[in-house]
């Protein structure tokens, strides 16, 4: 097995009384797509943000390329520009058009020349389909559009590896798939890829391996097809039951809709 | 004659401007500094400057005027009532200044502090490039506000004998008789002042709005 | 615990920059003043006919010719410092100014803070009411019937407030607090007050400009010598000054003024 990109080591984080996650590991290998799937409230977003040091942890440690970023005096700022982040929330710089969001870190973080910075800001736009958007802000654009230009926003850094924090749990139905696609294209493209999601389709579709996580602990892993088909734990087996059976309302309501 | 006192009142409108000008600006950076402070700066930076402003804003300005006057143009610093008197403005309006703007970061939100972040950005530059121009746009209405108060507030410096409007109007109202054409003439400039200010904020105001549809 | 000491080494900062700026007088402050050709002299030129300001902002009056005369004997040039009149005093116990001239009447309190020339001119003291007023007003206790209206901080504020108010004579609700006398005086007019407690001269002039006023009774009560106030302890300054008013007033210099000023 070649060396995991990202890797967390029996990984804690507790806030006061409450253990959010308890000795998790995972290991992020290049071109691999994991997704983390589990109920809400279980730490998964929580865990992302440790991965990328957005949040402190208590126990465990990070590593990026073999390198210990938890370590003490590591440099945070530098780290965060070779894991890109895309968040449930889009969060979107405001003040800046979709082309100024893309460029942004560009010029300010890896101190590229604007010009260059634009023509390369232009081509992550073009990557997700919104080339035509570059001069809009993100209070003109659709939820899926400011979705698509925060994943731009994140490829343009060239990082390591791409962290999904539910990015389309905040979407009307009808944008899902748009944003869906673009992450499917990053896979197929062999970008490195941890995602939360409660999209059990891209899920099944996409991930190299899928991770249920319950209550702050990684319950079970595996092949998509195995996990899905075989799962080995009950509780693995109720939120995979309950999950389709609302992943099927919505689809039948799609369906009626149209 | 009563044209010669019309126009003494209207020269004391140079005297008036002139101390807003110093005294806002000043109050503005050290308003943001404090805000900044306050947001960002952790425990105890975040406690002396909410005691600052508590303080400041506890107290009528013409006491602090008075206090600040005393150690601004003590034997130390020597600054004449003039500057003494636009600076210890400054000073009481950075604490109303500082609200304004600590209510405009927490509006921009933490969550353009985490994207920021997560690009790479270390705090500072996360401040300067993504909270702030945001955070600006947001404070203009209210920070408006503050103008005007800022500009009818000057009229205190007379208290220090700076001759501005207000004190011009009360010397001549003492030597005409005619309290009504001096007090008259001294709100109509206040007023006009107070309008184009606000007028001309306005203006920035909607020039700097970000566009929300299509 | 933190949090206290914080607070204490600030009152301890503050402090020590208010004792850095205040402290008294050097004791050659004459001197400073002749070496600087100059003397800065505060007034509130607000109380015509003592010190107020013509349609060209110039300042004229009692005050203002007196001073000027002073100044040109003391070998200086004048240079006037216009501020109300409650801050005059301060200005001149923190060395804002070097002397101040605004109808300033001794009083012990006063005496405390800072120094008084000997007196100039002596003022009385001057009850205004509306003509129609009922009633008869013919010692000054007779007052204590009707609403009273003073300038702030004046000795006449202080007579009233210490001969009436503490007496028990004039319930403190109708004594009547304004920032200026000719404010007071429209007041009057307009009927809100029934008595004014002033200056005598500035009452007079003020009755007349004013129109549908008169005084009812005028005497030393209050007020008395008018002094200039000079910062504390300033022998030399006092002395000097001191000189040019005897001189000035056996020239007939000061009667002279008063003529001037004064009369009807």
């Amino acid at each position: 097995m070649p060396d995991p990109i990202l890797e967390a080591r029996s990984l804690t984080k507790i806030y006061g009384q409450n253990v959010i996650f308890k000795d998790i590991n995972i290991k992020v290998t290049e071109g691999e797509t994991i997704v983390i799937i589990g109920p809400s409230g279980t730490g998964k977003s929580t865990l992302l943000r440790c991965m990328n040091l957005l949040t402190g942890v208590d126990g465990g440690q990070v590593f990026l390329d073999g390198k210990e970023i938890t370590a003490k005096g590591y440099n945070e700022d530098e780290v965060r520009q070779h894991i890109g982040m895309v968040f449930q929330n889009f969060l979107l710089f405001n003040h800046l058009t979709a082309l100024g969001n893309v460029m942004i870190g560009l010029t300010k973080v890896k101190k590229m020349p604007r010009e260059q910075a634009k023509e390369k800001a232009m081509e992550e736009l073009k990557r997700v389909g919104l080339a035509d958007r570059a001069d809009h802000y993100p209070g003109q654009l659709s939820g899926g559009q400011q979705q698509r230009v925060a994943i731009a926003r994140a490829l343009a850094m060239d990082p390591r590896v791409m962290l999904f924090d539910e990015p389309t749990s905040a979407l009307d139905p009808e944008l899902i798939g748009e944003v869906l696609g673009v992450m499917e294209k990053l896979a197929r493209d062999h970008m490195t890829m941890l995602v939360v999601t409660h999209e059990m389709g891209f899920a099944r579709e996409v991930a190299d391996r899928i991770i249920f996580m319950e209550k702050g602990s990684i319950v079970e892993e595996g092949a998509p097809d195995d996990l899905f088909d075989h799962p080995q734990h009950n509780r693995t087996r109720e939120f995979l039951w309950k999950i389709t059976e609302l992943y099927g309302k919505k689809e039948k309501e799609k369906a009626g809709k149209s | 004659m009563l044209v010669n006192f019309v126009s003494y009142i209207v020269q004391g409108t140079a005297i008036t401007l002139a101390v807003t000008l110093i005294a806002l600006p000043f109050g503005l950076v050290f308003g943001l500094t404090l805000a900044l402070l306050h947001t960002y700066g952790g425990k105890v930076l975040n406690r002396l400057a909410a005691l600052y402003s508590l303080f400041m804003r506890g107290v009528p300005p013409i006491v602090l005027l008075f206090i600040l006057y005393f150690i601004l143009s003590g034997r130390l610093l020597n600054l004449s009532a003039f500057w003494a008197g636009s600076l210890s403005l400054g000073i009481v309006s950075s604490a109303y200044q500082m609200e304004i703007l600590r209510g405009a970061l927490l509006a921009v939100g933490g969550g353009q502090m985490t994207a920021a972040r997560a690009v790479g950005m270390s705090r500072l530059q996360s401040i300067r490039y993504i909270i702030l121009p945001q955070a600006l746009r947001i404070a203009i209405p209210p920070w408006s506000n503050e103008a005007s108060i800022v500009l009818k507030d000057s009229s205190l410096v007379y208290a220090l004998g700076v001759p501005e409007i207000l004190r011009r109007a009360q010397q001549l109202s003492a030597t005409t008789q005619q309290p009504f054409l001096a007090y008259g003439t001294a709100a109509l400039i206040y007023f006009l002042l107070v309008f184009a200010t606000n007028r001309a904020l306005d203006y920035l105001s909607a020039r700097t709005q970000l566009p929300t549809h299509p | 615990m933190k949090r206290i000491f914080v607070l204490v080494s600030l009152l301890a900062i503050v402090s020590l920059v208010l004792t850095a700026c205040g402290g008294g007088t050097s004791s050659n402050h004459l001197d400073a003043i002749k070496k600087a050709g100059v003397i800065k002299v505060g007034t509130s030129a607000d109380y015509p006919p003592f010190e107020s300001v013509d349609a060209n902002g110039n300042k004229v009056g009692f005050d203002i010719d007196l001073m000027t005369e002073i100044a040109k004997r003391l070998n200086v040039k004048l240079e006037w410092v216009d501020m109300p009149f409650d801050s005059l005093i301060a200005a001149v116990q923190e060395g804002k100014i070097d002397a101040a001239i605004s109808s300033f009447n001794y009083s012990p309190e006063r005496d405390k803070t800072i120094d008084f020339s000997d007196a100039y001119y002596t003022s009385e003291d001057a009850f205004t009411v509306a003509d129609g007023l009922t009633g008869n007003i013919t010692k000054p206790e007779d007052v204590a019937a009707y609403k009273v209206g003073v300038q702030t901080g004046t000795t006449q504020d202080s007579w009233l407030t210490d001969n009436l108010v503490k007496t028990g004579k004039l319930p403190e609700a109708n004594l009547f607090h304004y920032d200026r006398v000719d404010q007071a005086m429209m007041d009057l007019k307009n009927g809100r007050v029934d008595v004014i407690m002033s200056d005598y001269i500035p009452a007079q002039a003020l009755a007349t400009q004013i129109g549908g006023l008169k005084i009812v009774y005028h005497g030393v009560l209050s007020s008395g010598p008018l002094n200039i106030v000079i910062p504390n302890g300033d022998k030399e300054l006092q002395q000097a000054i001191n000189d040019i008013i005897k001189q000035l007033k056996s020239e007939g210099f000061i009667d002279k003024l008063a003529v001037k000023y004064f009369a009807q």
